[in-house]
């Protein structure tokens, strides 16, 4: 007795229930990332949020990829957010909201990403995209230092100018103040 | 019977009819089960395996990380104890060995007390996201040969994604207290473990570049023959950046300043009490056992012995001694016992015969237990794998719990310079040496 292919009474797949589980977790957070009042709290359900992604991506049959969404999202581009937040934030700071000034703004922002990607996504030939699939992580290095060695590399390049950029405006100029 | 029910508490009076009940319900459910449920049960166990393998999995790490603390805790007390000549715990249990056991169920027994001004959800989270984190780890880590809770081709990614996260819990456990102790050793943690995370993973770079896999499991099969196919060998720099991180990362002195208690109080753990405060003391010495199963695991064999053993399957049949075996149960013992006494009582001739007797059958018993410990050992190599990784871990734990009673704190700007000028630097000199060298052995 095997458990059945097909939910009961819903009529669709495990795998479908799953992603919708965590997509509507995604969903749920990210709207709670932009509409809750306590900053520390919207970035925890950013935290979920790029959790519940991570699981996506393992769904979608790409470990490698959700390892690295959580290694680095959530180890430590959230972290370094709640470290900086917590830094200049307190408890006893206005309540209000001081950060939605922009409304307006990502408002537009979001909705022509929401274009894009709709445009990208009816575009996209799906039952050829499914086929080159990269579960094997030999095969994805290959993929990556072989073919598309030089996107890689201007990458990196472009990381290490943020780097050093970033290095430049953190110093303190010798005899400044 | 009215009489002497009388005469029982109110508890009893409750106990005593369940008892009987119990009594006459047990052996009737059991046969049900065996007969009835049992096959259904095998026939859908065995059709989803792979769900019950999982299931099995996660449990058994949950079960383990408890015993596995515990004798953690109770080593800390005892050898820093010895250290500093002092007799430690020494009441509950030989030698106070049940001091950790107790002192577990006397934190579940204490209230569970949060501030007044503290996030109340995030600060009931931030424990279970540590100890989740900390027994997550355990699921991709090969105890022995086959055991392994999952073989994931990702294995060391997912080993430090996992470990990453736990930062995570310990960020929001000093925020969510409101106390300026608490986020000051929240925010140390948040900055220590992003620092040391670097060095850590790059550490094992090298080490991946030489082995060709990610997989956990396969790391530790690599290591198999001789000690000197163990990756220390081969990685000596590597195994002492990871080393050093790994302490930084568990939060372990010489690094333990997200809980420096000379400085800010307990850190993140300053207003937690009861159970909360448990997860997170539980959480820590997990991550001890954790970095020490990950430094056996990657440069120090993981659960192979140090030499090759001889994998010999004993072929016992005792069915075929047909009569002769309970003969042999019911005598042997004895004459073994009696066999082993006459040398006790041809040394010692003014000793009287019982105390001969005694040492005789002492070992006798002593002999029988080595005899079928060796045949374990022999037959089994999961047995024998078990066995050479627990005893490689706990010297990596007792390594752990000498530093703590030998080394001082690092500063705060020790530790980053330490990590930013230092480490990463080895590390990334490791990776580059190790690089080169695989590139002219191939080429040669």
């Amino acid at each position: 007795m095997t458990l059945p292919a097909t939910i009961p009474l819903l009529g669709f797949a495990w795998d479908d229930l799953l992603f919708m589980t965590l997509a509507g977790i995604m969903i749920l957070c990210a709207l709670a990332v932009v509409g809750m009042r306590d900053i520390i709290r919207s970035g925890l359900a950013m935290i979920i949020c790029f959790a519940a992604l991570a699981g996506l991506y393992v769904l979608a049959g790409a470990p490698v990829v959700a390892a690295a969404q959580v290694l680095v999202y959530i180890g430590a581009i959230s972290v370094l957010v709640l470290f900086a937040i917590m830094l200049t934030q307190t408890k006893d700071a206005p309540r209000a909201l001081v950060f939605q000034t922009q409304v307006v703004p990502a408002g537009i922002a979001s909705a022509v990403l929401a274009v894009l990607i709709a445009i990208t996504v009816a575009a996209t030939d799906w039952p050829t995209a499914g086929a080159r699939l990269w579960t094997n992580t030999t095969e994805l290095a290959k993929t990556l230092f072989a073919d598309f060695t030089l996107p890689f590399e201007v990458v990196s390049v472009l990381l290490l100018s943020a780097v050093i950029g970033g290095v430049f405006l953190a110093k303190r100029e010798r005899g400044a103040d | 019977m009215s009489k002497s029910l009388g005469q029982v508490t109110t508890a009893g009076k409750v106990i005593i009819p369940l008892l009987l009940v119990i009594l006459v319900v047990g052996p009737i459910a059991t046969y049900l089960l065996a007969t009835v449920a049992g096959p259904v049960i095998m026939d859908v166990l065995n059709s989803n395996l792979g769900i019950v393998r999982f299931v099995v999995a996660i449990t058994g790490v949950l079960l383990f990380s408890i015993p596995a603390a515990f004798i953690i805790i109770y080593m800390e007390l005892k050898v820093i104890a010895f250290m500093n000549l002092r007799i430690g715990p020494d009441r509950v249990g030989p030698k106070g060995a049940a001091h950790s056991v107790i002192a577990g169920l006397k934190v579940l027994t204490k209230e569970d007390f949060s501030p007044n001004a503290a996030d109340r959800t995030v600060f009931t989270w931030a424990p279970v996201i540590v100890f989740l984190t900390s027994v997550m780890t355990f699921l991709v880590i090969p105890f022995g040969p086959g055991l392994v809770g999952a073989k994931l081709n990702i294995g060391v990614l997912y080993l430090f994604s996992v470990g990453g996260m736990s930062v995570v819990g310990l960020l929001l456990a000093g925020w969510s207290s409101f106390n300026k102790y608490s986020l000051l050793g929240g925010l140390r943690a948040a900055a220590q473990v992003v620092s040391y995370e670097i060095p850590l993973t790059l550490s094992v770079v090298g080490l991946i570049l030489l082995a060709g896999t990610l997989s956990v499991d396969q790391l530790a099969a690599n290591q198999a023959g001789w000690f000197t196919n163990w990756y220390v060998f081969r990685q000596p720099l590597g195994a002492l950046i990871f080393f050093i991180a790994a302490t930084a990362e568990a939060n372990r002195t010489p690094f333990d300043l997200t809980e420096a208690d000379s400085e800010i109080v307990a850190g993140f753990a300053t207003e937690y009490s009861g159970m909360r405060f448990g997860f997170l003391f539980f959480a820590e010495y997990v991550n001890v056992f954790i970095i020490s199963a990950l430094m056996t695991t990657f440069f120090f064999g993981a659960w192979n012995a140090p030499f090759p053993f001889p994998h010999l399957t004993v072929a016992l049949d005792p069915g075929s001694l047909g009569i002769l075996l309970p003969i042999a149960i019911a005598v042997g013992p004895l004459l073994v016992t009696l066999a082993l006494a006459v040398p006790f009582w041809l040394i010692r001739t003014k000793a009287p015969a019982w105390q001969a007797l005694l040492g005789g059958f002492a070992l006798a018993n002593l002999l029988a237990f080595g005899a079928i410990g060796l045949l374990t050992y022999i037959s089994w190599d999961w047995v024998a794998g078990l066995i050479w990784f627990f005893v490689k871990s706990f010297m990596f734990v007792f390594v752990f719990v000498w530093m703590r009673g030998t080394f001082p704190r690092v500063r705060v700007d020790q530790l980053m310079g330490f990590a930013w000028k230092w480490l990463l630097p080895a590390a990334l000199l490791n990776l580059f040496v190790t690089a080169l060298a695989i590139i002219v052995v191939k080429s040669l």
